[in-house]
């Protein structure tokens, strides 16, 4: 009886063994769990050695520690870097936000710059694994990626016309030494904030867009000017030549209409001579007499004629 | 059967605790990660068999015993070195402050470990150093608008091909230096500024001169056009008012030429009517055509009425 109870005892002792035991493993296997966020990469690495990025959020295993480990990295966050300083901010800039903001252009002026870059992860192991310092590498990288872009550019180009350009290509500069250095990092975007010329010479500068203003404003006051003074001298022009061409019409008009009427008289005297005579003179007389002074005397009576001839009134006959 | 399966186990177990142990090297097993660098040493003997550079990440060996066999491990990464900033003397005597930065790496980790026995620390001290040398050498050699314009790429392509060889014995590689910012001294950037604002105003003088001289030109140019415009108008109005003369004139003689006798007679009518006013005093003897009817009525003929008062 005895060997047998000892004989399940060790039964039961095996039993319970082979439990722990898978109960061990088991638990050592559950080290492998990790929960991954949404936005985040895995970094795996087997006995030291990089095997895999692992994208995907949730509940993730990997080979438990020591074989395997994992470090968990923020990818998808955009990440923003500010250097310079605002012109409308309130506060005076500081001597050294107006170091980080002087860069000299391509014609030996200064200028101001404020300018912000935009980044992300986008290789989640070169950002850990490769790279020291990424944060205090990309600071200086885009500092001088983007002097080198505004100093072969000239200051009004980089004010105006270039922002645009010059954003572009300090982006590609720095996107293209950061990966030189294998950081890892995605330059989204390099913007400009404020470019300004220096405190020291704004007035200056403000004064050549002033300046631009007043050409400006003298060209179309004179444009002004000749639009009123052209339709002006037209309206006269065509008024003067439709005048004379009045005067040319009714001219002709009434000599032709005086000359048929002198035809019509000449017809009417060709046919009846005296009487016509006749007429033409008796309505003249009528018209001139009543005018006049008129004296009627019959020549050779041998009156002397005493005429006083000052008296010029119609008051005798 | 039973004891087979435990000694398994156990001895993975050992196995994992090793593998755990390896990563602060300590044990058999030495686990480098991916930016490490170690160094296995043997009594302090490289060429040992029991020596080893591991350069890649994973899994090795050591003789586990702590004091015979030691390992070393540097950051395998590309190392950022900021630089403080330095005031240069440039060929053209101009003395601008220049920032730069290093990125550099070891190379060779054994001949880095004889160079810095210290460590990192040391070692990029010496860094800096070499560099600075350099930046002042290669900056001393050029102009102040090279640096900061012209050459500034090659300048600082130079400095760092320089210093990587200068450092090369101690198995540093340089990779980058990068000037992020050059500062010009005071008076410099004071004679910059009043250039600057020298060339501005003459900027804005040009601009006021040619709105003037423009605004001058569009004025004087409509001007002249309306002058222009008013004397030809003028020109054409008088050769229709002359035309229109001719014209008349030519009407009234082709009119008056047919009948020639009769139009002196209408015309003298005519000028007796204007010219014969309330000054004149006529003397009219009775014979005259006008009287003749008095004459004839005087004469016992009446033929027609007479002439109406």
């Amino acid at each position: 009886m005895a060997e047998e109870s000892r004989g399940v005892g060790r039964l039961l002792m095996g039993a319970t063994l082979i439990l722990v035991l898978i109960g061990g493993i088991a638990a050592w296997l559950s080290l492998g769990f990790y929960q991954l966020p949404p936005g985040r990469s895995a970094v795996v690495l087997r006995l030291g050695a990089h095997v895999y990025d692992e994208p995907n959020p949730g509940l993730r295993w990997h080979w438990p520690p020591p074989i395997e480990t994992h470090e968990i990295i923020e990818v998808a966050k955009l990440n923003m870097e500010v250097f310079g300083y605002r012109a409308d901010s309130a506060a005076e800039p500081s001597e050294q936000e107006r170091v980080e903001a002087a860069m000299q252009t391509s014609d030996n002026n200064i200028v101001h710059v404020s300018f912000v870059v935009q980044y992300r992860i986008k290789d989640a192991f070169a950002s850990r694994y490769q790279l020291a310092d990424p944060l205090d590498t990309l600071r200086d990288a885009a500092q001088a990626s983007l002097r080198d872009v505004v100093g072969r550019n000239t200051i009004d180009d980089v004010l105006s016309e270039k922002r645009g350009v010059v954003e572009d290509e300090s982006a590609e500069i720095l996107q293209n030494v950061l990966d030189d250095y294998q950081s890892g990092l995605q330059i989204d975007a390099v913007e400009l904030q404020d470019v300004q010329p220096p405190p020291a010479v704004r007035a200056a500068f403000d004064d050549v867009l002033a300046a631009f203003q007043d050409r400006n404003r003298a060209m179309n006051e004179a444009e002004g000017y000749a639009n009123e003074v052209l339709p002006a001298a037209r309206a006269r022009a065509i008024e003067a030549v439709a005048s004379a061409r009045g005067y040319r019409d009714a001219t002709i008009a009434e000599a032709t209409g005086k000359a048929a009427r002198f035809s019509a008289l000449a017809g009417e005297y060709v046919k009846e001579p005296e009487v016509v005579r006749t007429r033409l003179f008796l309505e003249t007389m009528e018209e001139v007499l009543p005018r006049v002074n008129t004296v009627i005397m019959e020549p050779g009576t041998g009156v002397l004629p005493y005429l006083p001839l000052e008296r010029s009134r119609g008051d005798g006959r | 059967m039973r004891r087979l399966l435990i000694g398994v186990v156990l001895l993975a177990a050992l196995a994992v605790g090793l593998i755990w142990l390896g990563r602060w090297n300590i044990g058999p097993v030495v686990i480098t990660a991916e930016d490490e660098l170690k160094i296995i040493l043997l009594l302090d003997d490289p060429e040992l068999p029991g020596s080893s550079i591991r350069t890649e990440a994973g899994l090795w060996f050591r003789v586990p015993i702590p004091v015979i066999s030691r390992v070393i491990t540097f950051d395998k990464r590309h190392q950022y070195l900021n630089s403080e900033p330095l005031q240069i003397q440039t060929r053209d005597s101009e003395r601008p402050m220049i920032d730069h930065y290093v990125i550099w790496h070891i190379a060779d980790p054994l001949r880095f470990l004889e160079s810095f026995p210290n460590g990192m620390q040391e070692a990029a001290r010496r860094v800096d150093a070499v560099v600075r040398a350099e930046v002042r050498k290669v900056i001393g050699q050029s102009t102040l608008e090279e640096v900061v314009t012209t050459s500034r790429i090659e300048i600082m392509r130079q400095i760092a091909e320089l210093s990587d060889e200068s450092l090369r014995d101690t198995g540093v590689a340089v990779a980058d230096v990068r000037i992020n910012r050059t500062e010009l001294p005071r008076t410099t950037e004071t004679n910059v500024f009043a250039r600057m604002t020298t060339e501005r105003q003459r900027l804005a003088r040009k601009y006021r001169a040619e709105g003037d001289e423009e605004g001058r030109r569009i004025r004087a140019e409509a001007d002249r056009e309306a002058r222009v415009l008013v004397v030809e108008a003028t020109r054409e109005a008088e050769i229709l008012r002359g035309e229109g003369d001719a014209e008349s004139a030519r009407i009234y003689a082709e009119a008056h030429s047919q009948a020639a006798e009769f139009y002196g007679f209408v015309r003298r009518l005519e000028a007796y009517r204007k010219t014969i006013g309330e000054q004149t005093t006529l003397v009219l003897p009775p014979d005259n055509e006008f009287f003749e009817l008095l004459s004839r009525y005087r004469e016992g003929v009446s033929a027609s009425p007479g002439p109406r008062r």
